[in-house]
């Protein structure tokens, strides 16, 4: 907390600041309401696209072991689609707040957010051989996904705050933000949550390139992060039997093989065109996680190489669709947001299908859209509520065409 | 303007540089092309190129194959006698995971299931160790009485029942006849597959189709919801194959060949197969050593002692392994030999067919004849010399000269054509696997005109080999009115509802020579056993045709004490229209019994007692020459009753001798029973009232003896002779007592005597 206040300081002496115009906010929301564009009607129709299909897919994944034990073949089902409906409804209210607002206190909810992670160290829900889950009496939370989020909206502050010029030193592009990274990564490895840190310390490597950080920086970076997993390889036995199932998952195919082996023989029995929607087989008890984590194996198995690269083209016309907005975004902290986001969802969707095709060792990372789990899914659609938010602040394609 | 406004806030403060927009397009590719460029290829990978391996894979785990299991076809005699049966069986296995998941008791289950099938505790319980396993298997193939008593186990009384003890089908094989025919029926391997003889051979019959119901199963092992079954074929039960072997023929032939082995310490195995020359069926197919097909693993006993007796482990193991292939070859189909004389009757058949030799034609046996491309000449087996002979004389003496003369006449090329004819070249396609390849001299060598010796020596039987059931094909073409036939051991093959699948019939190969010659050689080879070197095979009233042989096996220690031979004989009977022919062969007779080691001595009266057997049972009614009759054993009438005049007078006429027992007017017992066959001249006790003694006596050693003398020798121990083979002229004397000498009998029981030339020791 002592860093912030310091670049508090710094700030004051920043003529960025001084430029900037002090009421600005609730002025321009005002004006803002008129001039505020439409969605961007293609990214919105890829969201709910990859929203509905991901939902029809959680209920035919889930249904046979809801049946086996709930004793109900839709009680997965129900459930998701609850916070499917939920997080369209977030997705459009969120998408309506301006961009202004996220800044206004995405500094905050940074600090809040690695206060929760301290927190949840001191009265987390234990599960799993690690604390990661606070209880909020209904459902529980995970503070390390919040973080992601406020991580983006943070540093994209602070990025813009600090302006081109100085984000090229040292000093401002890489201390302050290797500082916050660094003492996320630590409550991180605590819980311990090692697929959390390593989405943070990407995101943050997405935030501080995009940012304009000195690529130097992050040839420096990448030997740091060679050590640091060398390091969690060497003190933490979890890693180790990670990375040894990874290695040989045969040598153990009841146990820490089995996921794998059975998501390998989903995958590669579905073939070309797949056994139909609702006909795997390896859904019957035979891959577990197969509504969560390991959903895609059972899309694949499904629906074939034919829907799954289909289904890879949405998420990366997707992406790309966020790119673009963030390109033509009105202000560059909007840029920044979306590049934050969007890079979040490209890595959780490669990392995900990443391990279940068996390129990277096992990691419990989500499929954006696809797999179960409440929080996760309205996570999502507050992030993509936040790009339909600064794809509104676009202006429209004529003038931007006119623009030199 | 909304759009003037929008313009200018769309000039940031915060400068947005060139390299800000590159840096996004970076991100953008990398992101939103490269990352998926990636995975796409992965799945390529993954869902295409190695798409049948994991598709196999996972059907496999995904499936699991029910399977009914169909009962394997019998085995029968020709007369329908099951030789191999299959009943229903069960295995008996344990789901130690099912244990630990229902909470059942692993030691009461294994104590229980110990006391049932008869294992040790411990050797149960630790199998309950493999927790994860749902398949340890514990015992196979038990019966239906222990299978129910598992049953018992498994309702487990008022408690829920076990769900750890499970019994599947199967079936077990069994040969009730054991060793009978055992290179024929042959055994079936674990896997319920043919290994030996008829099993392997029709196999495919026998197996029938196996059932199978392929459902899709869940991880847990249950069935996958909706779909019942995604394949299933019905099963059919194996079919039954009838073969041309008849239990009864092949008994009387293993029982003779194993006491033919006993008596003369055969050290290399024997064989002997019966034959029906008209049509080429089997009827009876013995090999030695042999094995119970029920139980195929295991050695004979002297075998395994002498297997046991090797210290090396390694060693140990290999012997066991050779001895296993030993017991299971079948020596009449699978092994050659040379057959020394009895293939004279096939130079006989060829040079008669040939016109170039007349039953009127003589030859001269000076004891030697010199042949062309020979330094020594060849020594006929009598030194001395036979003198002048007949065709017929120098085929009763066996005459190796007068042979090489009729060789001669016929020219290495027409014998070669005729041996090739006679089917000794190839093999005899006969239904059971395994036969034997002959060896000749190559066509070069043996019709080389600058030398003759292989010519000669192949004349009479010598400088090459042939298997058994070759030779005795062979045989049956020249006996049978000159037909090659195709020998065979399986005459049909029938479904379980009495349908014919298959149906062999008698397969003639060619004519060899013709009716005429076929009928000239077997009164040659009757008037052989008749009057010449094969007289021991001979049996009052069967007319029994045939040929003795003898050969020297080539050994590499040959000293003048260690000659190996194998011995035979191949006779027929009758002689003027055959029924059975019967080739026996001994395979390395020891020189420890002092027995004068040949095929006249050895194999003859053995298959002059098969053949009378046989033709007994097939009905035959024999036909006795006053020669035969003026020596013949006797029946011994039924007196019971009689006054004491009229049974002395009915003893008389059957030239009995009688003594009396008690003081009663009547007979009310007689010794031996009724119609018991004994020699003439033997004393019948007749008891007046008193009743006979139940005593044992000890049988004396009467080898050696004239048949009177035997008779004598005897009655004075309270026992009668009856003659089973052989002449009983003046130089006979018994070479084969079928009771052993010592061995302890009921008092008026009748010992069974071969007879055999005394002076007429030679090479036959």
């Amino acid at each position: 907390m002592e860093d912030f206040e310091h670049y508090y300081q710094e700030k004051l002496n920043n003529e960025n600041i001084e430029q900037l115009p002090e009421p600005p906010v609730r002025n321009e929301s005002l004006g803002r309401r008129k001039e505020r564009g439409p969605l961007d009607w293609p990214a919105l129709a890829l969201i709910l696209l990859l929203l509905v299909i991901g939902v029809v897919m959680v209920l035919s994944a889930s249904f046979v072991r809801s049946y086996y034990e709930e004793s109900n073949a839709m009680y997965v089902f129900r459930r998701q689609i609850i916070f499917a409906l939920l997080g369209i409804a977030v997705l459009l209210v969120i998408s309506h707040i301006p961009v202004s607002v996220f800044r206004r206190w995405s500094l905050v909810l940074m600090a809040a957010s690695i206060a929760l992670l301290a927190l949840v160290l001191a009265l987390g829900m234990v599960g799993f051989g690690s604390r990661r889950w606070i209880s909020l009496g209904f459902t529980t939370f995970q503070p390390s996904e919040l973080t992601k989020l406020a991580l983006i909206l943070g540093f994209s502050t602070m990025i813009c705050k600090y302006g081109n010029r100085r984000m090229k030193t040292f000093r401002y592009g890489v201390i302050p933000f290797v500082l916050v990274l660094g003492l996320i990564v630590i409550l991180l490895a605590l819980e311990p949550h090692f697929s959390a840190a390593m989405i943070i310390m990407a995101l943050g490597v997405v935030m501080m390139f995009a940012g304009g950080t000195r690529l130097r920086w992050f040839v420096l970076a990448a030997a740091l992060a060679a050590g640091l997993l060398l390091i969690a390889y060497r003190a933490f036995p979890y890693v180790q039997e990670r990375i040894t199932a990874f290695l040989h998952p045969e040598a153990d195919p009841t146990d820490s093989g089995l996921q794998i082996i059975q998501s390998i023989l989903a995958i590669g029995s579905g073939g070309l065109t797949g056994l139909g929607l609702g006909q795997s087989r390896q859904k019957f008890m035979y891959l577990p996680e197969e509504h969560n984590d390991y959903i895609f194996a059972i899309v694949c198995e499904e629906l074939g190489f034919i829907g799954a690269v289909l289904i890879l083209i949405l998420f990366a016309l997707l992406i790309c669709r966020c790119f673009w907005i963030a390109l033509h975004a009105k202000t560059k902290y909007g840029a920044l947001v979306v590049i934050g986001i969007t890079g979040h969802l490209a890595i959780q969707v490669f990392l995900n299908v990443a391990v279940v095709t068996h390129l990277i060792p096992a990691t419990g990372i989500s499929l954006p859209f696809f797999s179960y789990g409440g929080t996760a899914l309205l996570l999502t659609m507050v992030e993509m509520g936040i790009v339909l938010a600064v794809s509104r602040e676009v202006p429209l394609p004529k003038e931007t065409e006119a623009e030199p | 303007m909304r759009n003037d406004n929008g313009r200018k806030r769309s000039r940031p403060r915060e400068r947005r540089d060139k390299w800000f927009n590159s840096r996004t397009l970076i991100l953008m590719a990398a992101c939103g092309i490269v990352a998926f460029g990636i995975l796409v290829a992965r799945l390529y990978y993954l869902q295409i190129v190695r798409h049948e391996d994991y598709q196999r894979q996972a059907a496999s785990q995904q499936s699991s194959v029910e399977t009914e299991v169909a009962q394997r076809g019998s085995i029968l005699d020709r007369n329908g006698n099951s030789l191999a049966v299959s009943s229903s069986a069960y295995n008996v296995f344990v789901s130690p995971y099912e244990c630990r998941e229902n909470k059942e008791d692993a030691a009461a289950v294994s104590a229980a299931l110990a006391e049932i099938l008869g294992m040790e505790y411990e050797e149960i319980y630790a199998r309950f160790d493999k927790k994860d396993s749902w398949y340890e298997m514990l015992k196979k193939q038990v019966d239906e009485e222990t299978a129910e008593k598992v049953r018992e186990l498994i309702r487990n009384g008022d408690e829920p029942s076990l769900t750890s003890v499970h019994l599947e089908d199967s079936s077990i094989r069994s040969y009730p006849y054991d060793r009978l025919a055992c290179h024929v029926i042959g055994f079936v391997g674990s896997e319920n597959r043919g290994l030996e003889g008829t099993e392997a051979m029709y196999d495919r019959y026998l197996t029938g189709s196996v059932g199978k119901t392929v459902t899709l199963v869940n991880g847990w092992g249950g069935q996958m919801m909706s779909t019942a079954f995604e394949d299933y074929s019905i099963g059919r039960n194996g079919d039954n194959v009838k073969l041309t072997i008849d239990v009864t023929v092949q008994s009387i032939v293993e029982e003779y060949l194993q006491q033919a082995i006993e008596i003369n310490d055969v050290l290399n195995g024997a064989a002997c197969i019966a034959m029906d020359p008209h049509t080429g069926e089997v009827l009876a197919m013995a090999s030695y050593g042999n094995y119970d097909p029920n139980d195929y693993l295991t050695l004979s006993e002297p075998v395994q002692e002498t297997v046991d007796a090797i210290e090396d482990e390694e060693q140990r193991n290999r012997a066991t392994t050779e001895a296993l292939y030993r017991q299971w070859r079948n020596k009449a189909l699978s092994d050659t030999y040379e057959p020394g004389s009895v293939f004279k009757t096939v130079t006989l058949a060829m040079a008669l067919e040939e016109g170039l030799v007349t039953e009127e034609d003589t030859f001269y046996c000076g004891g030697s004849v010199t042949v062309r491309g020979r330094e020594e000449p060849i020594l006929c087996w009598l030194h001395s010399g036979h003198g002048t002979q007949t065709l017929a004389q120098a085929t009763q003496n066996s005459c190796n000269c007068a042979f090489v003369d009729i060789g001669a006449r016929v020219g290495a090329e027409k014998f070669y054509e005729y041996v090739d004819s006679f089917g000794l070249f190839d093999e005899t396609n006969i239904d059971l696997a395994g036969e034997g390849d002959s060896i000749w001299w190559s066509t070069d060598v043996f019709t080389d005109e600058s030398n003759k010796s292989q010519l000669a020596a192949a004349s009479f039987g010598q400088t090459f080999t042939v298997t058994p059931i070759q030779m005795i094909t062979a045989i049956s073409a020249c006996c049978n009115g000159g037909y090659l036939m195709q020998p065979y051991v399986v005459s049909s093959v029938e479904d379980g509802e009495g349908n014919t699948v298959l149906l062999n019939e008698p397969v003639v190969r060619r004519q060899v020579i013709s009716n005429e010659t076929s009928a000239t050689v077997n009164r040659i080879l009757e008037s052989v056993v008749t009057y010449g070197g094969g007289s021991n095979a001979y049996v009052a009233g069967y007319h029994i045709a045939g040929k003795t042989g003898t050969s020297e096996k080539v050994t590499e220690n040959l000293t003048a004490d260690y000659r190996e031979y194998v011995v035979s004989f191949c006779g027929y009977a009758p002689a003027e229209d055959p029924q059975v022919v019967v080739l026996l062969l001994l395979d390395t007779p020891s020189h420890r019994t002092g027995r004068y080691i040949s095929g006249a001595n050895m194999a003859a009266p053995v298959v002059g007692k098969i053949l009378s057997r046989v033709l007994d049972y097939m009905g035959y009614e024999p036909d006795y020459s006053e020669q035969d009759l003026a020596v013949a054993d006797v029946p011994v009438p039924n007196l019971s009753g009689w006054g004491q005049n009229d049974a002395v007078s009915a003893l008389t006429y059957e030239k009995l001798d009688y003594e009396f027992v008690g003081s009663g007017s009547s007979v009310t017992a007689q010794c031996p029973e009724p119609w018991t066959v004994i020699a003439a001249g033997s004393k019948v006790i007749l008891y007046l009232g008193e009743e006979p003694e139940a005593e044992e006596v000890v049988v004396p050693n009467i080898s050696g003896l004239s048949y009177p003398e035997a008779v004598r020798r005897l009655g004075s121990s309270g026992l009668y002779a009856r003659k089973a083979s052989g002449v009983s002229g003046a130089g006979a004397v018994v070479g084969t007592q079928y009771t052993e000498a010592g061995a302890k009998v009921p008092f008026g029981s009748v010992v069974e005597v071969a007879l055999i030339e005394a002076s007429g020791q030679g090479e036959y």
